[in-house]
């Protein structure tokens, strides 16, 4: 510990409890997001800068006195007599964490104590950090940094408990959210104890550039990829119309009462071929569904997802929804391959919003039955957790659309962890989403964000005071962000890594070298 | 305008009802003589076309007469080994009437430079070029479409059919959730007919970038669930596909070979006495003569056991009016008293339980080799399983018997010598 004290950083001058103030060692250049450790008895606080402002001993009026001599050509050699002593940084720190180790054990705890008065404080190292231990069912998140500098330190969450829980990723456009997600993803490709499902309107997971989750060397076991044109044994995603009930409309397209009463009606009558008989505008005996209201369901059947009457026939114009034979066991192959923990790609770029969030809610509605009735049977206690990974979650979770009735991605944003299933919801607009949901949602990794109302809402939903992180969060680059989680002890800063980067020495060769067999 | 005949799983040999076997053997010829009739230039069978790779001689007898006459015709018939008449060293049925000249096998792959190459087979009449993959257990097969040359199979010019014995992602039925399947983007692209099999449904469905996939299913039933199913509606037959250099047409030719009658009956809340009371009473109203009867008893009894229902009296009597066969589905039908003792979701079939309880506890075996883990595993288990449980032939050696035995499980294996 000694070494360490050499490396002073700056000085405890004064302050209070969530605003200490700190006197910057001259020659050191402090920044916001630094984390500093000051040693006190047997144990240390993690600190961590959120503000800094100018100290000086001289009064105002002299130095703007002697700014304008300066300025004016009055004296160009004037000083100040000693100017490191007399004019500085200030540092407002906060302590985040009080760590303690009695021999056996390290204990970190929220820091309910000042750190000494006049106490020096150094730059954080590694040595510090070392009850940040790796959990089971680790996921890779990144490492530790301390205002730009990373700091060696792995930073892994607890899949199997983060994920119940609920992740929100909110960042303004090209913080970085995608990035982190792969990263993410690929840990889950090492875990069986945990399965996703990623809808993914951008198609940018699988493969990007010829990188991306493909070249996990599970892929090949663990990584279903569905999309509308697969090749080299991709799968197709295609969605038998048979596979669609009612329910998967809710709060995704809107119907009237008496749209909703016509669906009903064709339901109960044709059952599994409601839709397409709306489509087809099959007449039932003694009913009268007026034209106006087919009408307007096939619309929004045709904007939503594709298929309208041809002829007599049901077309669909993109080859995601079909009727006829095909597509009939996608949706209990993807809650299969979610079952088993394995991560399952929907490459939902060609289609509709609505289309997108049908395909969701098809798969979250069928896995969070399956999941309620192995909670019966005593069986989820082994079944992986699952999460489901969704963009601008707003259209999901928005205020506005909550109006009009939950969908499942809001039950399962309220009651998904009784039954193993979260949520993680990616979002550029925070305040859009009900506080009550937020707070539900107890991993949040927070990127860059330069909206100052989205940054509140983050800030009053997050499990730690972040009320002092307004700046720091304003002022995170790409792939710099603050974990704050009931899982963790304090909100960790950290460095995701760059995708492409991190893979490097991780990724297989797209030449196998496996042994051929014939018969 | 050429012509030819898909058909499939034909699964001959599988019953050993003698009015079963007769239906069989019926439906074969009929719809041979349907091509005959039809003037079909070529037939292509996708696989499963008998019951097992060594079946019964009186029922290859039979088949073997009407081949002859196909054959004297002039018509080839062009097949691939399917998942039940797959031997791994060359020696089924298949291949002995393949030497005999009777049938055509779609030649085996072989692989240079780390890739699957095919060749074609051109059918001399219409130039028709033909190719494909046979079935095994899907576990091992997978390899071989993963590593398939893919690309020197979509740049061969001409009408080409690919012929496979497989299940696709795409076109499982919802019923066969658990079957083993895999994408179509594993197939070369660009055929003008993809010629299926093993999937015991009729489909026809086109796919952007591949041409027709059809599947005919079986032309009989190779399991009781197929009797099922034909019970409750689905129709048997084969297609015939009319071409010249494109598919011009695609024709489903029904063949319905019997008479099916099929009933449900809820037991929900009833004691065991009364629903086998009003069984009777119904059956008492049905036409059952000369008709495969499918029964489901499907719901919770009240009281009583579920073999408290004496099916066999069923049964005799549907056959004392002159049903020819009686089949019970009795899978839904649960017992409140004894409910505890019933385990979940038992299968339909007995090669599905069989293939579940061996993938769900595989991983309970400790093994280092991959080859052996998983659905790999599984599947080499499910083949081994297949290959042990034949029969020393009448007039085989016992020496031969094991030799043959051995052979196969070496082949199976992938290994030079069986200590
Ligand atoms: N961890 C990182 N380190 C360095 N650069 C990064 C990092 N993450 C992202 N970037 C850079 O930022 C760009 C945008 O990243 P990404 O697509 O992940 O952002 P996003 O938040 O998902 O954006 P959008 O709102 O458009 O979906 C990337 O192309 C990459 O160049
Ligand atoms: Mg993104
Ligand atoms: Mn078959």
């Amino acid at each position: 510990m000694k070494e360490k004290s050499l490396d002073v950083a700056g000085q405890i001058v004064g302050g209070q409890v969530a605003k200490i103030l700190v006197r910057q060692k001259s020659g050191k250049k402090l920044e916001i997001g630094d984390i500093l450790v000051s040693e006190e008895d047997g144990s240390y606080l993690i600190l961590q800068v959120y503000n800094l402002l100018y100290g000086s001993q001289i009064p105002k009026t002299t130095h703007e006195l002697l700014a304008g001599l300066r300025l004016e050509g009055f004296g160009t050699d004037l000083e100040f007599m000693e100017p490191k002593l007399r004019n500085y940084v200030l540092a407002e720190v906060k302590a985040i964490a009080n760590v303690s180790n009695n021999g056996t054990e390290i204990q970190v705890k929220i820091p309910k104590i000042l750190p000494s008065f006049f106490q020096t404080i150094r730059p954080i190292q590694k040595d510090d950090l070392t009850f940040l231990t790796q959990p089971t069912n680790p996921v890779y998140i990144g490492k530790v940094r301390s205002g730009s500098k990373i700091i060696d330190v792995d930073v892994f969450l607890p899949s199997s408990e983060i994920f119940p829980h609920h992740i929100l990723i909110p960042a303004t456009t090209g913080r970085g959210k995608s990035n982190l997600v792969r990263i993410m993803l690929w840990s889950l490709l090492n875990l069986e104890s945990t399965g996703a499902l990623v809808l993914d309107p951008h198609n940018e997971y699988y493969e990007t550039n010829g990188k991306g989750l493909k070249s996990h060397p599970n892929a090949n076991k663990r990584l279903a990829y569905y999309t509308p044109n697969p090749k080299n044994g991709a799968k197709s995603l295609v969605i038998n119309l048979r596979s669609i009930k009612p329910d998967h409309f809710m709060g995704i397209v809107n119907f009237t009462d008496a749209q909703w009463d016509a669906i009903r009606l064709y339901h109960s009558q044709f059952g599994e071929n409601w839709l397409e008989e709306i489509v087809l505008q099959t007449p039932i005996q003694g009913s009268t569904v007026p034209l106006r209201t087919f009408g307007v369901l096939r619309r929004k059947f045709y904007l939503a997802l594709g298929i309208e009457e041809r002829n007599g026939e049901i077309h669909c114009r993109n080859n995601t929804f079909s009727g006829g034979s095909k597509g009939e066991s996608t949706i209990d192959d993807i809650v299969k391959f979610l079952e088993e923990g394995k991560v399952v790609i929907a490459d939902t770029s060609r289609l509709s919003d609505a289309a997108e969030l049908i395909i969701g809610s098809i798969v979250a509605g069928t896995i969070l039955e399956k999941y309620q009735y192995y909670k019966t049977t005593g069986e989820l206690e082994s079944m992986p957790v699952i999460t489901i990974i969704v963009e601008e979650a707003p259209r999901v979770l928005g205020i506005d659309v909550l109006e009009e009735g939950d969908n499942i991605y809001s039950t399962i944003a309220r009651e998904g962890r009784k039954f193993k299933i979260g949520l993680t919801a990616i979002t550029q607009v925070v305040s859009l989403i009900p506080k009550t949901i937020l707070a539900n949602m107890n991993t949040k990794i927070i990127l860059g964000n330069e909206m100052s109302t989205e940054r509140s809402a983050i800030i009053s939903s997050a499990s730690q005071d972040l009320s002092e992180d307004d700046r720091t969060i304003a002022s995170l680059d790409k792939g710099e962000a603050i974990i704050s989680s009931i899982f963790t002890k304090f909100a960790i800063p950290i460095q995701v890594p760059m995708f492409e980067d991190f893979i490097k020495d991780k990724s297989v060769d797209e030449k196998k070298s496996k042994k051929i067999v014939i018969g | 305008m050429h012509k030819f005949a898909h058909l499939s799983d034909c699964h001959l040999g599988a019953w050993k009802h003698p009015a079963l076997q007769k239906v069989e053997i019926e439906a074969f010829y009929r719809i041979l003589d349907t091509c005959l009739k039809e003037k079909v230039n070529f037939i292509v069978i996708s696989g499963d076309f008998f019951h097992s790779n060594l079946p019964d001689l009186g029922v290859v007898r039979m088949v073997v007469r009407k081949l002859k006459q196909v054959h004297d015709a002039g018509v080839p018939i062009y097949v691939v080994y399917g998942s039940h008449d797959y031997s791994p060293n060359d020696n089924s049925m298949i291949d002995i009437l393949t030497d005999a000249g009777l049938l055509t096998k779609i030649k085996k792959g072989y692989e240079k430079d780390g890739k699957i190459k095919l060749d074609f087979i051109l059918d001399q009449q219409t130039g028709a070029k033909i190719t494909g993959l046979s079935g095994r257990k899907m576990g091992i097969e997978r390899h071989y479409y993963e590593d398939l040359d893919r690309e020197l199979l979509e740049k061969e010019s001409g009408f080409k059919i690919f012929v496979f014995h497989a299940g696709l992602d795409e076109l499982k039925p919802k019923a066969l959730a658990d079957m083993d399947s895999m994408p179509i983007s594993l197939l070369p692209r660009g055929f003008d007919y993809y010629a299926g099999g093993h999937v015991h449904k009729q489909m026809m469905e086109e796919f952007s970038g591949y041409g027709k996939v059809c599947y005919p299913g079986p032309s009989f039933a190779g399991y009781s669930r197929d009797l099922e199913d034909s019970a409750r509606g689905q129709k048997r037959g084969f297609f015939i596909v009319e071409f010249d250099e494109k598919v011009r047409d695609v024709k489903f030719r029904e063949i319905d070979s019997v008479q099916y009658l099929y009933f449900e009956h809820d037991a929900t809340d009833k004691n065991a006495n009364i629903v086998q009371e009003e069984l009777k009473l119904k059956i008492g109203t049905l036409d059952a003569k000369g008709k495969i009867v499918v029964m489901k008893i499907k719901g919770d009894l009240s009281g009583g056991k579920t073999s408290d229902i004496n099916f066999s009296e069923l049964r005799q009597l549907l056959n004392s009016k002159g049903a020819i066969h009686v089949q019970t589905n009795r899978y839904d039908l649960r017992s409140k008293e004894y409910l505890a003792s019933i385990s979940g979701d038992i299968g339909q079939d007995p090669k599905q339980i069989e293939e579940r309880i061996l993938r769900e506890n595989i991983d309970s075996v400790k093994v280092s080799f991959p080859a052996l883990k998983g659905k790999e595993g599984s599947g080499l288990a499910i083949e081994l399983l297949a290959i042990l449980r034949q029969d020393q032939k009448a007039n085989e050696r016992k020496s031969d018997y094991v030799g043959r035995v051995l052979d196969s499980c070496k082949e199976s294996l992938h290994l030079e010598e069986i200590e």
